[in-house]
């Protein structure tokens, strides 16, 4: 098989160097294939594409966030598959990855902005803040208007982790900072979300695969996540799943059924409402998952998560309300049902009393 | 005084109880009680919904009984039901609904939509905008004594007639008999046969029976126009002629409206428990049956099919009865489709039949019931109905079938075993 043509400045010439064989590259674009669901002989197509593409610009952008997404992603680093993300992609700006700092960091931006205008990827994570400019600031530049200025002149954008997507963490009630997603700011530009909290690393890789090959961002749903990670919920893939079917819980974490491998479900495993692909790609190089190590899922891809409820009560629970609220809303509808029926019985009533004897006489009407 | 739509909504008021209050309510829209309606399939009208027909009702009731209606009400943005509404309806509620309940029966949530039918004439009657034949029809039940305006001496015409007929006496005002018999109009004018194949039952059965001066007449023309009031003053008739003699039953005959009338409006009319118990003349035939006391002999060789009156078998429970007694009788007993419970009414009941406008629509519904008969093969139709018999024949006759009407009783005393010895 010829080789393809390796071009001065594309990925394939950058693999060469670091030694990546085309075995290694056709493997890594294999596995893309079948992560993303498309057709086996996709896998040459998108060989040829990535080999031939010049080095994808990214700009990352970390805002009001943890660094958990980035650790996410370094973790796979090496030496699985995951490594190749940073053979594809030219990464100009990221503050935890980027050696330069200071102006010369900002510098960096700047110029990667410039030469690859309306062409560059921009990854976010962390939310903006809108309640004060001053909660969260790079080189004395608003979140706010860092994001503006970046989103400019991006072809898409990934928000990545829970609180780009959503407003994750920092959103969380009472939302001190006035937290808010990627989304709830810019609308004019295609935003892919990988929520997650952290999101999967393979998610992030299969996304820029997909933009690589095609040119175009893969299929979103409702809530612009990529269907091919997103499609699905936890349980639905859970090799749990025949225990929640058959009715066997855990009680407690550490009971019998617990050590037994039985279902979460009554200790809060929110997996029934969480859409994600952790029960199926796992963590850590395919080794495992919550679920797997005996927690259940706390559905961190999921909007509001942390205020959707305790972590450890089932989901059939009522979340907010409280005895004494239940006790009084009974009581509300009582008194209200007590006055409700009060009235339509004084209303039949009164009908009652002004009923007139009908007698033959007054079938008719006087008029007719 | 006379009817004023303030006493038709003032009734409509009072009638809503917390059965319709639910009905209402629980009403899914699936509209499954169209394809039971008789009017509806027969025409495809989709304003022969049942459900419609109680439209008038409906509003008052979500005004009237529901929270966001009384709001609405009171922000005057609820459509009030007026005159020309009511007026636009009387032929939907009057014309189009025989009160055969079959619709109550599909109901997936379980609404007796002729139970609101009925109470919905209610307000109808109150408000001036009964059917004007009924009208007639009541006032003439109320002032006369029959809604066909019969007085006793045309019943004693008929006594005299069947005794001179039959050779036995028919009993009168017989103080402690066991049964009190009561006839409709329509057996006293067009089908003299009952009273005298009754006579003969009862004398081979040995049953102690009675007519009463006062309370001859069993249909009960206030219970089809609607009218509490007056379907109170007529039902009392017969509860009083009945405690009067101290009969243990009232008979009802083979009319279909007079056994709802007497069995199960009765005593919520009057108020109270009766002192007596009511039975329709088929159930009575059927325990005489069991007990050995109506004997029969032969069978009829013709094909035979029975026509369930609405009010008997469906609304009625009087079922088995009348299949065990033809069975009696009947070499070639043909069941009708849906036969039972479910069959289709005849057209005519809960007033129609007495509603001279409605004859084109009734003539129309009643290709169902023709239909019926026709899968029989049958050509005599066994019913115990005078209503549903007289609506048949006409049904009959203007689709030129050649199908003879029997009353039920009439075809037993023709196989009777007369034993004149004992």
């Amino acid at each position: 098989m010829k080789h393809t043509e390796v071009l001065p400045g594309s990925v394939g010439e950058g693999l060469q160097q670091r030694g990546v064989t085309r075995r290694e590259f056709l493997k890594f674009c294999t596995a893309m294939t079948a992560m993303l669901a498309l057709p086996p002989a996709m896998a040459s197509v998108m060989a040829e594409a990535i080999a031939k593409a010049r080095r994808q610009s990214v700009i990352w952008l970390s805002f009001q966030e943890c660094t958990g997404c980035t650790e996410s992603i370094t973790r796979s680093h090496s030496p699985t598959l995951e490594t190749l993300i940073f053979d594809l992609i030219s990464l100009d700006y990221h503050h935890t990855l980027q050696a330069a700092s200071g102006e010369a960091a900002e510098h960096a931006r700047a110029l990667a902005m410039q030469d690859n205008a309306g062409k560059y990827l921009l990854v976010v994570d962390g939310s903006i803040p809108l309640g004060d400019p001053g909660y969260s600031t790079i080189a004395g530049i608003s979140n706010y208007d860092m994001l503006v200025e970046t989103a400019k002149g991006a072809a898409a954008i990934v928000a990545v982790g829970t609180c780009a997507t959503y407003g994750g963490l920092p959103k969380a009630d009472p939302n001190p900072t006035g937290a808010v997603a990627v989304s709830d700011i810019i609308k004019d530009k295609p935003i892919i979300n990988v929520p997650g909290c952290p999101p999967i690393p393979v998610v992030m890789t299969g996304v820029l695969a997909h933009f690589l090959t095609f040119g175009s961002i893969p299929e979103l749903d409702d809530l612009g996540r990529p269907k091919s990670f997103y499609g699905e919920t936890i349980h639905d893939r859970c090799y749990r799943r025949p225990f929640y079917d058959q009715g066997k819980f855990a009680q407690t974490f550490d009971d019998e059924a617990a050590r037994m491998g039985w279902c979460l479900f009554k200790l809060g495993c929110k997996g029934p409402v969480t859409y994600n692909a952790c029960a199926t790609t796992k963590w850590n190089d395919g080794t495992s998952f919550p679920i797997q190590s005996g927690h259940g899922c706390i559905g961190c891809s999921e909007p509001n998560f942390w205020d959707a409820g305790p972590l450890y009560k089932a989901l059939s629970m009522p979340v907010s309300a409280t005895s004494a609220m239940l006790g009084t809303a009974a009581a509300v509808g009582a008194a209200a049902g007590v006055a409700i029926t009060w009235h339509n019985r004084s209303t039949k009533a009164a009908a009652r009393t002004a009923h007139e004897k009908v007698t033959a006489q007054e079938l008719l009407r006087e008029e007719k | 005084m006379s009817a004023t739509l303030e006493k038709g909504l003032n009734s409509f008021k009072e009638v809503i109880d917390a059965p319709i209050a639910s009905f209402f309510s629980s009403c899914v829209h699936c509209g499954l009680c169209a394809e039971a309606c008789l009017f509806y399939t027969e025409t495809g009208d989709a304003k022969y919904t049942p459900i419609h027909k109680l439209e008038p009702l409906r509003r008052v009731w979500q005004q009237e009984y529901t929270l966001l209606g009384k709001l609405g009400k009171a922000l005057g943005l609820s459509l009030p039901v007026t005159d020309a509404e009511l007026e636009e309806w009387e032929p939907l509620v009057y014309d189009s609904c025989t009160l055969c309940g079959r619709c109550s029966m599909v109901c997936p949530v379980g609404n007796d939509l002729t139970y609101m039918i009925r109470k919905m004439r209610e307000g109808m009657a109150a408000s001036g905008h009964a059917q004007e034949d009924l009208i007639a029809a009541t006032t003439r039940a109320v002032t006369i004594g029959s809604p066909m305006g019969i007085k006793w001496p045309a019943v004693l015409a008929q006594i005299k007639h069947v005794q001179a007929e039959t050779g036995i006496e028919v009993p009168v005002e017989k103080e402690g008999a066991d049964y009190l018999v009561l006839m409709s109009s329509m057996e006293i004018i067009n089908f003299p046969e009952y009273l005298s194949a009754l006579s003969r039952i009862f004398k081979q059965a040995g049953v102690s029976w009675t007519l009463a001066q006062d309370a001859f007449e069993a249909t009960n023309s206030g219970i089809q126009i609607g009218a509490s009031d007056l379907a109170r003053e007529i039902v009392s008739r017969i509860v009083v002629a009945a405690e009067r003699l101290k009969v243990k039953c009232v008979i009802s005959p083979e009319c279909g409206h007079a056994f709802t009338a007497l069995r199960w409006e009765g005593p919520n009319l009057m108020g109270r428990p009766f002192g007596f118990e009511v039975k329709h003349i088929l159930e009575v035939l059927d325990e005489l049956h069991k007990a050995g006391k109506l004997k029969t002999q032969g069978k009829d060789k013709r094909a035979l099919t029975y026509h369930d009156p609405c009010q008997i078998a469906r609304r009625g429970g009087v079922v088995e009865q009348p299949r065990r007694l033809l069975n009696e009788v009947a070499s070639d007993f043909r069941e009708m489709p849906d036969a039972g419970v479910m069959n289709w009414c005849c057209g005519g009941g809960g007033g129609v039949s007495a509603n001279t406008r409605a004859e084109p629509l009734r003539l129309q519904a009643f290709k169902h019931k023709k239909g019926q008969i026709e899968a029989t093969g049958a050509h005599t139709l066994v019913t115990a109905c005078a209503n549903c018999r007289i609506v048949m024949e006409e049904g009959l006759e203007h689709y030129h079938m050649n199908t003879e009407v029997i009353g039920l009783t009439e075809l037993l005393a023709q196989y009777l075993v007369e034993d004149n010895a004992t």
